[in-house]
């Protein structure tokens, strides 16, 4: 593989439950070149969302190291990592995570607010437009389907063309039209902007779409697919 | 650009409206209002006081003389200066009829009086014709009380000294009376009328006012200069319209001082329901919170977007709460002008409204700090991983701010009330109270946390739910207690400063007080009144002394009031003489001079005094008696005890220094409660110049007076503990939803309604009985501080209000906690779980 972009040495995830430390992920090695699309997959309670919360630097390694574009996450405090994350990455959750007191719009266009992007309501109303909210700009999270919602999560995070696409199981929580709908888009935006993307999915299908997919168990990537992944 | 994005941000967060704030406005409103409504009464009666400066006084101007009428050079000054002259004689004297008699503030007055308002008369007559002599005996106007305590009628006769006078009128109002502190009730006559009474005799107590009507435009300034610098060595005593009642303008401020920081209590218990809010508040942003962070917003930001939303609704509670503090005294200012006993002026006064609303702002930003600084702590990954994400401490930078601004608030309250000592107590006291409660909070969890794991409450379903949630991680305990346990705690101390003053008064006094002071018996009376005394077998004890009264004008050759600003120089104090020392007499330092010694004046201080003026052996001090100056060295220093109202006097001189001067003397006399009326009607009758008080009457009139200042104060002390209650209903409520939950599983799992209320009611029973008994301790301590330092008098625990605390505590608690508790029992289970999924 050519130029890496996420690149994860031995890195490890430890936190304290009521019963002691529990190690959620063990030493994982793994690289992502720019523009492929990865699926994360395994068994609940496997740690594929810590792995991808590692990535887009939402948690912090435990030890190794998780480098994106070059950088060094784990060197990072959390302003620096809120800082690196304005435009180069995006992160779409399974529950959406909306600001329920702003519009669809105003959610979009809140990245690019934080980066001093100038017409940062513009570019968040076309991404709107784009992903077929046209109509829906001024509604309300809570005036909007679950399938709206999960639409303007990924508005929200494609808007600022970021050059990651973190995902974690974002039609979890849709059924199967809308989650085919999102993903269509998800795909699409990926396509359109050539962002690398990573998924955590429960889908064997939607896996099937990734360029690699990376299996885990037990906090390990999988041995039958870890020499593929390095 | 930050700053600007922040109050954006903000205000798209504010849309969500008001209602999770309702308990922080309320709170920080209440407080505010509070502090606002006692400062803008404050500035009424100040100004009321201003105003009316020169009714109040009687004149532009006052010259006062004690036991003594002005000399031909003082009056000579004063036609000079004056356009009119009034001379108003004050003493005190005994009103007999048949059968009875009764103490009484005479106040005898020439033609010019008033120079200002008017007297108003029931019958309304004018003061002259009620005055004037008719059929031979002058006219008299008394008080109602008086009145009715003689159950006489118009045109009845009584004696004052050993003239008659005809009873005219009721006195309604006198426009130059300012509600001071007087032991009997008002007498008006002429004073021509008290030529033949012989209650003016050398040596009797009275006091000569003489008010004067200036030209406009009179330099007060310049005249009080002139005058003191003429005539303040010989004992006269200025005041003017300037500061018309400087005892009441004092005495006003003070209180007025004294409530704002009970106000502040009120405040302080505010800001534990304001922090509640606000950290509830907070805790339901933490997903928004972790988004924008997600989305890449840096912690100041994030701090500051909730920044902008506390300062807005701190505006917006601390505008009501001024709007409320303001808007009630001005809307029923007709009835409490006419209740107080002087005059006042409501109106919207800008600086106890300042006052006000810097207290507010700085406790909501005080109590709000620690959770909006935590904000800065919440970590992206509490997105998907729940939880609070935030368990980490705010930065050194906000704890610093958090010090400066308890440092602000302490620095500015004892700046604005002008009690520096009061305001830092009270400060240690809530800071100290706060601390405690906190740490009972703390074990309370603690504790309840154990005790549920523990065999303890194997088969006590309720109590083990009680305790678990108690010491439970989403617990109300800590505010509950917080707030609950101050607003206890001020209520507490009230209550024990005030049982403790009032029995010090009504019990403890009255066991070691004597029966009677009687005052103004003559030099050739003294003998045959012992002598009186010692063969009535009712009276158990007679001390007496001579008697005089004057100013000290100077210590060590400066003049007093230069060197020290201590009560013994403000005004004239009774002094005594002695040949050896009085029967008891401690010296605590120096010597008695020798009997029969005819050197140079000497004196005996009383010891507490001297030190607190820094007085030592040695040194000087001049009294001004009837205008004569008399140096003495301090060569003894006594133990005086007032408390017992025994005969104590600061100063005694020897006995060759004073005897030449006229003097009266004064007798305590000791007799049973039953033995009083007799004794009373057998001197009256036989000295008819010799004045009566009785103690237990004065007694009364200080308890009344003590009931007034502690109305005032409950008032203060209720607005604290609704507070308290508002935050309770706030903790009860934010509670409420996990109450729900709770109870629908422990239905499912079969616990019957009964249960789950029992459970209910004693973990609200719990929390309101630690929170009681933190407060009982909190107020008997205050308590204590407050009667050894500032009363100097013993404290005694009062077990009654105490009790009541506790009871009272707990009765809230369940009150605020079973009001919430209808919806938890009557949801059903699969409504709520199902939600819950």
């Amino acid at each position: 593989m050519t130029d890496p972009i996420l690149v994860l040495t031995d890195a490890r995830l430890t936190l304290q439950g009521n019963a002691g430390p529990v190690n959620i992920l063990k030493g994982i090695s793994l690289s992502i070149s720019r523009g492929e699309s990865v699926g994360l997959v395994g068994p609940s309670g496997s740690g594929k969302s810590s792995l991808l919360m590692l990535m887009g630097g939402l948690e912090r390694a435990s030890g190794g190291s998780v480098m994106a574009l070059g950088q060094d996450l784990t060197a990072m405090d959390e302003d620096a990592l809120a800082r690196f994350r304005r435009g180069n990455m995006g992160v779409v959750f399974q529950s959406f995570h909306l600001i329920p007191t702003m519009t669809a719009l105003e959610n979009v266009a809140l990245p690019m607010e934080l980066a001093n992007v100038t017409d940062a309501f513009a570019r968040a109303e076309a991404e709107l437009v784009a992903v077929g909210l046209g109509p829906r700009l001024h509604h309300y999270p809570s005036q909007l389907s679950g399938g709206e919602q999960q639409r303007v999560a990924l508005a929200r995070a494609a808007a600022p063309r970021p050059a990651i696409l973190l995902a974690d199981e974002p039609t979890g929580n849709l059924d199967g039209v809308n989650g085919q709908a999102i993903m269509d888009l998800l795909f699409g935006l990926r396509d359109q902007h050539g962002a690398t993307l990573v998924l955590v999915t429960h889908s064997a299908e939607l896996a099937a779409r990734c360029d690699r997919v990376v299996r885990l168990a037990d906090g390990n990537l999988a041995p039958e697919l870890k020499a593929a992944a390095e | 650009m930050t700053t600007r994005l922040a109050a954006r941000i903000a205000r798209r967060e504010l849309r969500g409206g008001l209602t999770g704030f309702r308990i922080f406005l309320l709170c920080l409103a209440l407080g505010v209002a509070a502090i606002a409504a006692v400062g803008t009464l404050r500035a009424a009666i100040q100004s009321g006081l201003e105003d009316q400066g020169a009714a109040l006084l009687g004149g532009d101007a006052q010259m006062e003389f004690t036991y003594r009428f002005a000399d031909a050079e003082e009056l000579a000054f004063m036609d000079r200066t004056a356009t009119r002259r009034s001379e108003v004689v004050d003493f005190r004297s005994m009103a007999v009829i048949a059968d009875d008699s009764a103490l009484t503030q005479i106040k005898a007055v020439d033609a010019n009086y008033p120079l200002y308002g008017t007297v108003t008369l029931d019958p309304p007559i004018p003061l002259a014709d009620a005055l004037a002599t008719k059929g031979g005996l002058p006219g008299a106007a008394l008080d109602p009380v008086l009145i009715a305590r003689l159950s006489l009628n118009i045109g009845d006769t009584f004696t004052l000294g050993t003239q008659t006078f005809r009873l005219t009128a009721a006195v309604i109002r006198e426009p130059d009376s300012s509600g001071g502190f007087t032991l009997g009730p008002r007498t008006i006559i002429r004073t021509d009328a008290l030529a033949a009474s012989g209650l003016l005799a050398p040596g009797s107590l009275y006091e000569t006012e003489y008010r004067l009507a200036l030209p406009p435009g009179t330099n007060l300034q310049q005249l009080e200069d002139q005058a003191k610098a003429t005539f303040r060595e010989k004992g006269m005593s200025w005041s003017d319209s300037r500061r018309a009642a400087p005892g009441i303008d004092e005495f006003v401020d003070r209180i007025g001082s004294f409530l704002v920081l009970v106000g502040l209590a009120g405040l302080a218990v505010g800001g534990v329901g304001i922090s509640a809010a606000v950290r509830s508040y907070l805790d339901g942003k933490i997903a928004t919170i972790a988004t924008l962070k997600t989305i890449g917003a840096e912690g100041r930001l994030i701090f500051r977007i909730y920044l902008f939303q506390i300062l807005v609704l701190a505006g917006i509670g601390i505008v009501a709460g001024l709007i409320l503090g303001a808007g009630i005294p001005m809307l029923f200012s007709p009835i409490i002008e006419a209740q107080l006993p002087f005059p006042a002026d409501i109106a919207l006064a800008p600086m106890p409204l300042i006052e006000a609303a810097f207290y507010g702002l700085i406790t909501a930003l005080l109590f709000t700090l620690w959770p909006l600084a935590r904000t800065e702590t919440v970590r992206a990954a509490a997105l998907y991983r729940g939880g609070d994400g935030q368990r980490a401490r705010p930065r050194g930078i906000y704890i610093a701010a958090l010090l400066g601004l308890a440092l602000i608030l302490v620095g500015g309250s004892v700046y604005l009330s002008g009690i520096p000592e009061l305001a830092l107590g009270a400060a240690g006291g809530i800071l100290g109270s706060l601390l405690v409660l906190a740490l009972t909070a703390y074990g309370m969890r603690r504790l309840a946390r154990r005790t549920a794991r523990s065999g303890l409450t194997r088969g006590r379903v309720p109590l083990r739910l009680a305790l678990g949630s108690i010491g439970g991680a989403r617990s109300e305990a800590t505010s509950v207690i917080l707030s609950l346990g101050l607003g206890l705690s001020v209520l507490a101390a009230v209550g024990q400063i005030d049982s403790n003053l009032r029995n010090s008064i009504e019990q403890d006094l009255p066991e070691r007080a004597p029966a009677f002071f009687f005052v103004d018996i003559q030099p050739d009376q003294i003998d045959p009144f012992l002598a009186s005394m010692a063969n009535n077998p009712a009276v158990t004890k007679v001390d007496s002394a001579p008697m005089l009264r004057g100013v000290v004008t100077m210590i060590n050759g400066k003049p007093a009031t230069e060197v020290t600003d201590h009560w013994v120089v403000r005004g004239d104090r009774g002094l005594t003489y002695a040949d050896t020392p009085p029967e008891g007499t401690k010296i605590t330092a120096g010597k008695w001079w020798p009997e029969g010694y005819t050197g140079d004046p000497q004196v005996s201080f009383a010891a507490e005094e001297a030190a607190e003026i820094g007085l030592k052996l040695g040194d000087t001090i001049t009294v001004n008696i009837l205008g004569r100056d008399i140096t003495a060295t301090i060569t003894s220093f006594r133990d005086v005890n007032f408390s017992t109202a025994g005969i104590g006097f600061v100063m005694s001189l020897n006995a060759a220094a004073l005897q030449g001067a006229p003097h009266t003397f004064i007798s305590t006399v000791y007799a049973p409660p039953e033995a009083e009326g007799q004794l009373l009607k057998d001197v009256t009758k036989t000295w008819t110049n010799i004045t009566a008080i009785r103690i237990r009457e004065a007694i009364d009139r200080v308890t009344e007076a003590l009931g007034a200042i502690a109305t005032a104060t409950a008032w203060a002390a209720a607005a604290t503990l609704l507070t308290g209650f508002v935050v309770l209903i706030g903790a009860a409520a934010a509670g409420e939803r996990a109450r729900v939950y709770e109870a629908a599983i422990l239905k499912t799992l079969g616990a019957t309604r009964g249960r789950i209320l029992a459970s209910f009611a004693l973990r609200s029973a719990l929390m309101g009985a630690a929170a009681g008994s933190v407060a009982v301790i909190a107020g008997a301590i205050a308590g204590w501080a407050v009667m050894t330092f500032v009363m100097d008098a013993t404290y005694r625990f009062e077990p009654v209000s105490a009790f009541a605390i506790v009871i009272g505590g707990i009765l809230a608690t369940l009150l605020a906690g079973l009001a919430f508790a209808l919806r938890p029992l009557s949801a059903r289970p699969a409504q709520v779980l199902r939600t819950q999924d």
